[in-house]
């Protein structure tokens, strides 16, 4: 990876002598505030999470207790409600990820074609964003309450069968990832529409005028050019997603059962319900080394892109 | 009940910030000791606060409370205990965490606090105390407040001749209040009915159900089953500390015959949304529900037309039984002006020997509020009260309060038919995880992912799991 | 005429479903609203009750009993800090990156990997830092301590320090490099460059994502329920207070929400002009 992201700063440094030192210096210095506040808060929890790893910790009982090798580490592999946690993230991320940026790119185009309204349509697309899922998400409850609800009642209007939402385990999962898509699709839309409008007219007016096909042009034009942002708001959507937590907390705690536990709902039972810091730990561990792994490989086209155009120029 | 809320609000938030200045003369705000309460956000708690400012009347101690999610209180006291931070000086705890924050050092013994005032432990209710205030020998703290369940139902559809004359025809018995687990099964079955079809001879414009069931993803669904397990003679624990699969999964096939008659929304609610349901006239019964919730299902009689409420022991006489305790952090800075705020909050004492040097005013006080007088004063905001002098004092059986406190004649009955009831689930040190791990399986057979076998035996290796083993019992 | 025919239909087809989006998008916050105009004995009643007396009641509950400005006073205290801190340091950092490609893009990694510790993880040593560094004279002095709005607002600075770095990198690199050498070859120092020529042209992109620091740390709930108390507790940990014995106080919940959505979206409406033009992200070049 180094190799690939490695950025030929031997030019400046023989062009600039003195200068590039003092460069390096000054470049240095402007990352110093922000790496500081990084490294203590992000480091300090992680070596907290490795120590606990390879020890009791039953904060209930105790504090954090004697040195226990691997144990959790084997502890939470044999784990089935971690595999089970596990496997409900992935469905999750996959779905809402996906559905968010399909509907969202759409939304995107249908938008970018409309000429008149703009600004309101944008104001009240953030709205979803602007409010806490806590909150949202206790009204969407309400809104998915088989009795009480609004969905249930609209659909018993004009004759549709009335799911019970949050309280059938074949679609609760899928409750929580229509909450997801409400909240965050307008921000992949509204993402995908300042890139749309910030395109150059030039290359489309010629593809224009050579007779291509829309399609042709969306190909060869629009999306590559596009590709930049859509890939960056992807990553932030899928290491969201694959945190969630806020929704399923307000909207099924995990039930039915376990259908919409997601990992990290499971490690909040585990660390704090259960009080089991040192599995928790292991699992937090474990959680952080799929997500680096997974990023190295999927990460790797937009870090080429940001050293490269760092180093131009 | 609404404006009687606010009322008490407007108390609490009025006497918490005028109690110092009205009290300066005794004792200078600067020299009150701090001392914070933990406790459960809501409307009896709220009511509780102005019994504070009647504390720090006579101590010179003034209370902070802090209001915290019922759900999430648990948490949020355990961080604070590991902590060791202090923060907390009186806290609030469910039936099943006492052994857990006794056995931890959490909390502070009050034993030899209270072996002068055995008259004032005596006064509450002996089966409630025995689960809640002693663990391995000792006295942890004192309920103040109880959810003991018993049964909340449409006494209106009951007493009509209509549906009696129905009833009996179709099960060749009289329609009652059940007090068998057969007789309430028929009883659900016999009123749950489709819109288009009448009630008490009038046609329903929408589904009826025959129970309301708290089957949600909330520790309430064992609340609910332990009525039916602990009446069929088991426990989630027996003496050895293991689940007993076979009585489970018996119990939990009693629960899924109910749910058949509950509505589709007890799978997402707790007893807040069960008492929506009643209160929008959908279900003709609870099944076993917390009594302290009697107040808010009298509402029923204002929003249903004709409705009128009642209130009985459950069937079997055997119900979830319980209440919220008060006892003192380890890490308190001032252990004793807590466990004084206890005391006087739990009802009991105003001994109050702080105030010597003004006799004359602690006396006129004790005369004016008193221990007893205070769970009174409570009881009458709409608390339900844990003292048997309370619960028994013959103003509450009055028709006039009946909204309030019609359900106290029943919570005497229920302590009596439970009288030296005990469950192992509230005497094990990991009570609290194992009450805050049940719920799942429980919850995924109600919601027919896994049948009954399969949510006992996977309580079982849950519960194993949590006390890697056997579950340590203490009594 | 037949084409204006069929322009027209895909006009009316787009705005039909712009409508239909929009609707999707707003009925839940539309309901919401609603509800907090709605009299108790009107809220949980099946089927859903459209017509009513609309009252200020649960806005007075939620103002006046609940004390609820104080919650969104101490959230607009913490989160504008926490968002002014994120913007300077971040916009330092990510200028570095863009500009000077330090730690040859693995820094950069590092930074976006710390987001990806569960948050459940860190809180724990997180409240026993805040516990020590509270009890030191520093930790007072700063209010950095349990229930202290010091311990937020570190909290939520380093929460959003790498989603705002990232995105702030790639509105620098936007920034045409002949600008900064002629300023540079006019005689500015390097941080009067950044200060008076970078930062005016990545307004749009800096108030982007100052956009997003406040409204994620507005809406943060499990940081603000572990590490405060009383005295710094925010607007969602004050929602809790609505959730009663007696059940959820549906009304006032959702007048305390509507007040608190208020400042997030005047300040949003009020960044409108920027956003337009900064959400690109800087990434999409022609």
């Amino acid at each position: 990876m180094s190799q690939s992201l490695s950025v030929p700063t031997s030019r400046q440094r023989t062009a600039a002598g003195q200068a590039a030192m003092s460069d390096r210096w000054f470049s240095i210095l402007l990352v110093v505030p922000a790496m500081v506040v990084i490294l203590v808060f992000a480091l300090l929890p992680l070596a907290y999470a490795l120590d606990v790893s390879f020890r009791f910790a039953d904060l209930t009982r105790g504090r954090i207790g004697d040195f226990v090798g691997l144990d959790n580490y084997r502890t939470v592999l044999h784990d089935k409600a971690f595999w089970d946690s596990a496997w409900v993230t992935v469905k999750f991320t996959l779905s809402a990820v996906f559905l968010e940026m399909v509907l969202g790119i759409a939304i995107a185009f249908l938008i970018h074609g409309a000429t008149v309204g703009k600004g309101v349509i944008r104001s009240l697309m953030i709205l979803p964003l602007a409010t806490s899922a806590a909150v949202t998400g206790l009204f969407w409850r309400y809104l998915y309450d088989t009795q009480f609800g609004l969905i249930n009642y609209f659909l018993g209007l004009i004759g549709l069968p009335e799911p019970n939402w949050l309280g059938d385990y074949t679609i609760a999962l899928w409750s929580v990832i229509l909450f997801d898509v409400w909240q965050w699709t307008p921000f992949v839309a509204l993402i995908a529409l300042a890139g749309l409008q910030a395109l150059p007219k030039e290359p489309f007016e010629a593809a224009e005028l050579d007779g291509a096909s829309t399609f042709r042009i969306l190909r060869t034009l629009t999306f590559p050019m596009l590709k930049p942002v859509l890939f960056l708001v992807l990553v932030l959507r899928t290491i969201d997603s694959v945190r969630l937590y806020d929704a399923v907390a307000v909207l099924t705690r995990g039930g039915p059962g376990t259908v919409t536990e997601t990992m990290t709902f499971y490690l909040y039972r585990t660390g704090l319900k259960l009080f089991r810091m040192d599995y928790a730990s292991t699992m937090a561990i474990f959680f952080l080394y799929a997500m680096l792994v997974a990023s190295l490989f999927a990460l790797r086209p937009l870090l080429t892109q940001f050293s490269s155009r760092a180093s131009e120029g | 009940m609404k404006s009687m809320l606010k009322q008490g609000l407007l108390v609490a938030a009025l006497t918490a910030s005028a109690a110092p200045a009205a009290m300066a003369a005794e004792c200078a705000d600067a020299d009150r000791v701090p001392i914070t309460w933990s406790t459960i956000a809501g409307f009896y708690t709220d009511a509780m606060a102005s019994l504070v400012s009647g504390f720090e009347a006579g101590h010179c101690v003034k209370v902070n409370v802090i209001n915290i999610d019922n759900s999430q209180l648990y948490n949020k006291q355990v961080i604070e205990m590991v902590g060791e931070t202090g923060a907390y000086d009186v806290v609030t705890l469910e039936t099943s965490e006492k052994a857990e924050f006794a056995e931890n050092g959490f909390i502070l013994p009050m034993t030899d606090y209270f072996a002068d005032k055995q008259a004032q432990l005596d006064d509450v209710a002996p089966t409630l105390a025995a689960l809640t205030t002693r663990y391995k020998g000792d006295v942890w703290g004192l309920p103040y407040y109880t959810y003991t369940a018993g049964y909340i139902y449409r006494a209106d559809l009951f007493d009509d001749p209509v549906e009696q004359e129905a009833f009996k025809k179709r099960f060749d018995y009289d329609l009652a209040v059940p007090t068998t687990w057969a007789q309430h099964h028929d009883i659900a079955e016999f009123f749950t009915r489709k819109a288009g079809e009448t009630l008490k001879g009038e046609a329903l414009t929408k589904d009826f159900y025959g129970v309301g069931l708290m089957a949600g993803p909330f520790p309430e669904i064992q609340d609910e089953m332990s009525g039916v397990l602990w009446s069929q003679g088991a426990d989630w624990l027996t003496d050895d500390g293991t689940v007993p699969v076979d009585a489970v999964e018996k119990a939990m096939n009693d629960y899924l015959e109910l749910m058949k008659y509950a509505p589709p929304a007890a799978l997402t609610v707790t007893y807040d949304g069960v008492m929506n349901q009643m209160k929008d006239g959908q279900i003709a019964q609870t099944y076993s529900f917390f009594l302290d919730q009697w107040p808010n299902a009298v509402q029923t009689e204002n929003t249903v037309p004709g409705a009128r409420m009642g209130v009985a022991e459950a069937p079997e006489k055997k119900a979830y039984i319980g209440g919220f305790l008060l006892a003192v952090s380890t890490s308190s800075a001032h252990p004793q002006e807590a466990m004084d705020f206890v005391a006087y909050i739990g009802g009991f004492l105003l001994a109050v020997s702080t105030s010597s040097a003004h006799p004359q005013e602690a006396m006129d006080f004790v005369a004016y509020i008193g221990g007893h007088d205070a769970q009174m004063e409570f009881a009458r905001a709409g608390g339900t009260s844990t003292l048997m002098s309370v619960l028994s004092d013959p103003g509450f059986a009055t028709p006039e309060s009946r909204t309030k406190t019609g359900h106290f004649a029943t919570l005497l009955e229920i302590f009596d038919s439970m009288k030296g009831f005990r469950s192992n689930l509230f005497d094990t040190p990991f009570g609290a995880k194992i009450y805050n791990t049940m719920q799942i399986p429980l919850q995924s057979a109600a919601a027919g992912q896994i049948n009954a076998r399969e949510a006992a035996e996977r309580l079982a290796s849950e519960v194993e799991k949590i006390c890697g083993g056997p579950c340590p019992i203490g009594k | 005429m037949l084409q204006r025919d069929s322009s027209f239909a895909r006009e009316a087809l787009r705005y039909g479903l712009i409508v239909l989006v929009l609707g999707f998008i707003v009925f839940p916050i539309a309901w919401m609203i609603i509800t907090s105009f709605k009299p108790p004995e009107d809220v949980m009643v099946s089927p859903p009750r459209f017509l009513f007396t609309p009252t200020l009641e649960n806005y007075v509950h939620a103002i006046y009993d609940k004390n609820f400005l104080f919650y969104i006073k101490n959230t607009l205290f913490i989160s504008v800090t926490s968002t002014v801190i994120v913007i300077i340091a971040g916009s330092l950092a990510a200028y570095s990156f863009a500009r000077y490609n330090v730690g040859d893009g693995h820094l950069l990694f590092f930074i976006l990997s710390t987001k990806m510790f569960p948050a459940i993880a860190v809180i724990l040593p997180y409240f026993l830092i805040f516990r020590d560094v509270g009890k030191t004279g520093v930790g007072r002095f700063l209010g950095i301590g349990l229930d202290q709005p010091g311990a937020l607002i570190i909290s939520y600075t380093v929460f959003n320090l790498p989603f705002a770095i990232w995105l702030l990198v790639s509105f620098f690199q936007d920034i045409p490099r002949e600008l900064e050498h002629s300023a540079r070859l006019d005689g500015l120092s390097r941080l009067q460059v950044l200060a008076k020529v970078v930062c005016p042209l990545a307004a749009p992109g800096i108030a982007v994502t100052g956009v997003f620091t406040l409204i994620f740390s507005w809406n943060e709930f499990l940081f603000a329920y572990i590490l405060t108390r009383k005295v710094a507790s925010t607007v969602t940990v004050g929602v809790e207070s609505f959730f009663t014995l007696q059940g959820i106080l549906w009304g006032p919940v959702a007048a305390a929400a509507t007040i608190s959505v208020l400042p997030m979206l005047v300040f949003v409406l009020a960044m409108q002009r920027y956003m337009v033009r900064g959400l690109t992200f800087g990434a999409v070049r022609g």
